[in-house]
């Protein structure tokens, strides 16, 4: 009956007043490659800490070869044979590769180390699964990839049996890729259990046995790869809820207010995060986004706010180049900005519902009295934009670390729609509040629009992206996939563009197979 | 308002508790803790030569302290002050025994704006070196510290030097009133005091206040909303720098009259202690300054009239920054309780 080596059962896990896992199952067959996917924040890598003993579990059960691990801790689970390849590597750069990969628990001569044991184990591995990995040479000097062979050697070198690797495949390049899928299938062969961490769907298609969905927290389902596709796939991934229709306006969409003239963009882990993009957004009309979370869409909108440097190409709001201008110059050009992150970026949770309200107000009159801050008119303006946007609680003296998420998310629309901006870029306006929010805030987008304001919306909601905006473009690994009109969009065609392909036959998973990287 | 009285409640309860260690520490060798601490007291107030002693020691613990706490508000951990005071006494003596051209009161202004400006300007490079490279400003500013010092050492015992035995400058032209005579007290005190009061103003009533508490609270959300971090950074770093170098301008005006080697010593790091202590409340920091200094004053008279040695004092100083310390460590634990109690 021990069909399997390990099973997580009825998983919750809440990081303070965050739900990251609200119900996770897992299960892994020795042996196979076991995909867990989801968009960022669906909680695969949190299931799979917890799976590695990183963090306590607040309910549920976890066995590990049918044996159930209480208080699990990553000494532990190590001993257990789980491994871990985390995103970021643990490697130390001014130590050899050899000398990385003994670390810890170093075979020993007397008082020295035994190199030469070390080697003739370390080599045994390298071949028998072919990893090419050159020993002497030190951390620093090697490629991405091939530390990330070194990361994988350290956890066999630990007796693992169960691998898992935690999008792995974010920060190679397709040729480094395509190397690491081989040595995974290598590892499969010797009866190694493999977890592979990932959201893009080609990749998940080719190497996986089974595929584990997880969505806002919640398992969605396990299914064999035989038996799905990237379009069913997807559906799991992004869901589909309706529940709030807003009567649009489709329209008198005016002058060009924004252009983005193949613009070229870095993210942190990825050079060429984007890669060429181009898109006009008019007055009157909004513009949605849509895409796996993760192909680009942050960078983007950080490009256009000067918060991320624009490698190549232009951006125009209002025919003046804005490109790589300071935030607080684009600012004054005309945008608004809901950023994607409002616990770090959107508000300073040390400060209070006021100070927040006022933050980008700061420097015009009313709001400064020749540098001096004029207190009275941020009381009226902070009661009035409580009143309007119906904040809960109504003090505006409360830190705004008191409020929850969605009040704390009407604090930033709040101030950036009263700015009256020509422009709003409107990331993520909704995640994770409630649905009274929900309704308010879309409402309110819906209310900028009708003033003439442009607005750039990027959400993980294709329900939301369908039902607000007027014009939708498919992002894809930071390409524009596809361009249409909302009216004729629906979920199977933007799902098939936000996994790459351009056509509508559905061919699209044959070249996913093929592992050619369509565009 | 009651968060603050909450805070000022639990300073006085950690004052006390360091207090009574320090007793324990007394009995140990045999002294009565009692007679030592009225020897305390009396030996930083009583009379006009020991209170005075007790506010000259306390003016420059006032502006060093600010200066810590205010670059603290932007996030920055400003060890540099006591090199800014080193600097900016220098600057000051040489301004005034050599700008005699100017009229008395626009060299007074000219001490001063002197020792800001080269104050300032040193904290600036600590300052830019971390806001564009990254580079730690606790290394920087350490490592500044001992060569402020050795610059000011090799003027004042070179280029500078009155020639006596003593390293030290010729006589300023410029000095500030000594009211309490024979202390050293002066007028320098009023100065400090409302130069600490403009700061405290300038953070809560300005803008430029809101930035720097911004920066110091979430540098992410200052970019965002247009505040550049960077800018607010070095801004506060030199406004740090610059109460550094008024302390300095006022020890060599108001003190000794010209500028004596390695003055400051230690100036900078009770500083920095007092504004630690009460994790750099503008608020609070002045009174754990002046609990300092009378703690530091009053030592030697307890030394003189009791066989307590003063190094007690530095003993009852470091319990005080464990207690506080500890107590960022008791909450972090009942926070951990808490949460393993949620998950049973």
């Amino acid at each position: 009956m021990n069909e399997y080596v390990v099973e997580m059962k009825g998983i919750v896990k809440t990081f303070g007043e965050v739900q990251a896992v609200k119900q996770g199952e897992f299960t892994l067959r020795k042996g196979e490659i076991h995909s867990l996917i989801g968009e960022n924040g669906a909680g695969k890598s949190t299931m799979m800490k917890l799976l590695y003993g990183m963090y306590p579990t607040n309910r549920g059960e976890i066995l590990i070869k049918g044996q159930v691990m209480e208080n699990l801790t990553p000494k532990l689970a190590i001993e257990h044979g789980v491994g871990m390849v985390h995103q970021e590597f643990m490697l130390v750069n001014e130590l050899t590769v050899l000398e990385n990969i003994i670390l810890g628990f170093e075979p020993r001569k007397g008082l020295k180390i035994d190199f030469e044991k070390a080697r003739k184990e370390v080599t045994h591995y390298i071949e028998q699964y072919d990893m090419e990995v050159q020993l002497d040479k030190k951390v620093s000097q090697i490629s991405v990839g091939e530390a990330q062979r070194v990361e994988i050697i350290k956890t066999l070198m630990r007796g693992a049996d169960i691998i898992i690797l935690d999008e792995p495949t974010a920060v190679l390049t397709p040729q480094e890729a395509r190397r690491l899928f081989e040595i995974l299938d290598n590892l499969k062969k010797d009866q190694k259990s493999l977890v592979f961490i990932s959201h893009k769907l080609n990749e998940v298609m080719e190497i996986s046995d089974r595929i584990s969905v997880m969505r806002q927290g919640i398992h969605m389902g396990t299914v064999n790869k035989e038996e799905t596709s990237p379009l069913d796939l997807t559906k799991r991934m992004i869901g589909r809820e309706v529940f709030l229709n807003i009567d649009k306006a489709y329209g008198k969409a005016g002058k060009t207010i924004l252009e983005v003239r193949d613009v070229w963009v870095s993210s942190q882990k990825e050079t060429s995060k984007i890669r060429g993009m181009s898109l006009a957004v008019k007055e009157g009309e909004i513009v949605g986004i849509a895409g796996i979370d993760g192909n680009g869409q942050s960078e983007l909108a950080e490009a256009i706010t000067g918060l991320r440097k624009v490698e190549k190409g232009t951006v125009l709001l209002n025919g003046q180049d804005i490109t790589n201008l300071k935030p607080r110059a684009v600012r004054e050009a005309g945008l608004a900005h809901i950023p994607e992150d409002r616990n770090t970026r959107g508000l300073n949770r040390a400060m209070t519902i006021e100070e927040n309200l006022v933050a980008v107000r700061l420097d015009q009159p009313p709001f400064t009295n020749k540098h001096l801050l004029n207190k009275a008119s941020h009381d009226t303006y902070a009661a009035e934009m409580i009143s309007q946007f119906d904040i809960r609680p109504t003090d505006y003296r409360l830190p705004t670390s008191s409020l929850s998420g969605g009040n704390a998310q009407k604090v930033v629309v709040a101030r950036e729609v009263s700015m009256n901006k020509k422009l709003l870029i409107a990331s993520q306006p909704t995640r994770g509040v409630d649905v009274g929010a929900i309704e308010l805030i879309r409402n309110t987008l819906e209310q900028a629009k009708k003033q003439g304001a442009g607005i750039l919306l990027i959400s993980a909601e294709l329900e939301e992206i369908i039902s607000l905006s007027d014009r939708i473009v498919v992002v894809h690994e930071g390409k524009i996939t596809g361009e249409m009109p909302a009216s004729e969009a629906n979920e199977n065609n933007l799902g098939l563009l936000m996994m790459g392909g351009h056509d509508k036959t559905g061919e699209i998973s044959e070249k996913g197979k093929a592992g050619e990287h369509t565009v | 308002m009651s968060q603050s009285m909450k805070g000022l409640r639990k300073i006085v309860i950690t004052m006390l508790v360091a207090l009574g260690i320090g007793a324990l520490f007394i009995m140990a060798i045999g002294e009565n803790p009692l007679d030592a601490y009225i020897a305390l007291f009396k030996g930083a107030f009583n009379g006009k030569l020991r209170l005075g002693t007790t506010l000259a020691g306390f003016t420059p613990l006032l502006l060093t302290s600010a200066a810590f706490a205010v670059a603290a508000q932007a996030g920055a951990f400003n060890v540099g002050v006591e090199g800014e005071v080193f600097l900016g006494g220098i600057t000051a003596a040489y301004i005034g025994i050599n700008w005699t051209f100017l009229p008395k009161p626009l060299l007074y202004l000219a001490c001063f704006l002197g020792a800001m400006v080269i104050a300032a300007a040193w904290a600036f490079i600590p300052a830019a070196l971390k806001a564009f490279y990254g580079v730690s400003e606790v290394c920087t500013t350490i490592l500044m510290n001992t060569v402020a010092v050795y610059i000011t050492s090799y003027l004042v015992s070179g280029p500078m030097s009155a020639g006596t035995a003593n390293p030290q400058t010729l006589p300023v032209n410029v000095t500030l009133f000594q009211f309490m005579k024979p202390s050293s007290a002066n007028l320098g005190i009023l100065i400090a005091i409302g130069v600490v009061l403009l700061v405290i103003f300038m953070l809560h009533k300005t803008n430029w206040g809101y930035k720097i508490r911004t920066v110091g609270t979430n540098p992410a959300h200052a970019d965002y909303v247009g505040i550049s971090s960077r800018k607010v950074f070095i801004g506060s770093m030199m406004l740090s720098g610059m109460l550094g170098g008024i302390a300095g301008c006022i020890e060599v005006l108001g003190v000794h009259g010209y500028f004596l080697n390695n003055f400051a010593t230690g100036l900078g790091s009770n500083g920095m202690l007092a504004a630690l202590i009460v994790k750099s409340n503008m608020i609070f920091t002045p009174f754990m300054a002046f609990f300092l200094a009378v703690l530091k004053a009053g030592a030697m008279g307890m030394q003189q009239t009791t066989g307590v040695p003063k190094a007690l004092v530095d003993t009852i100083t470091a319990v005080f920054i464990i207690i506080a310390t500890m107590e960022t460590a008791f909450q972090f634990n009942s926070r951990r309780k808490k949460k393993k109690e949620e998950q049973a």
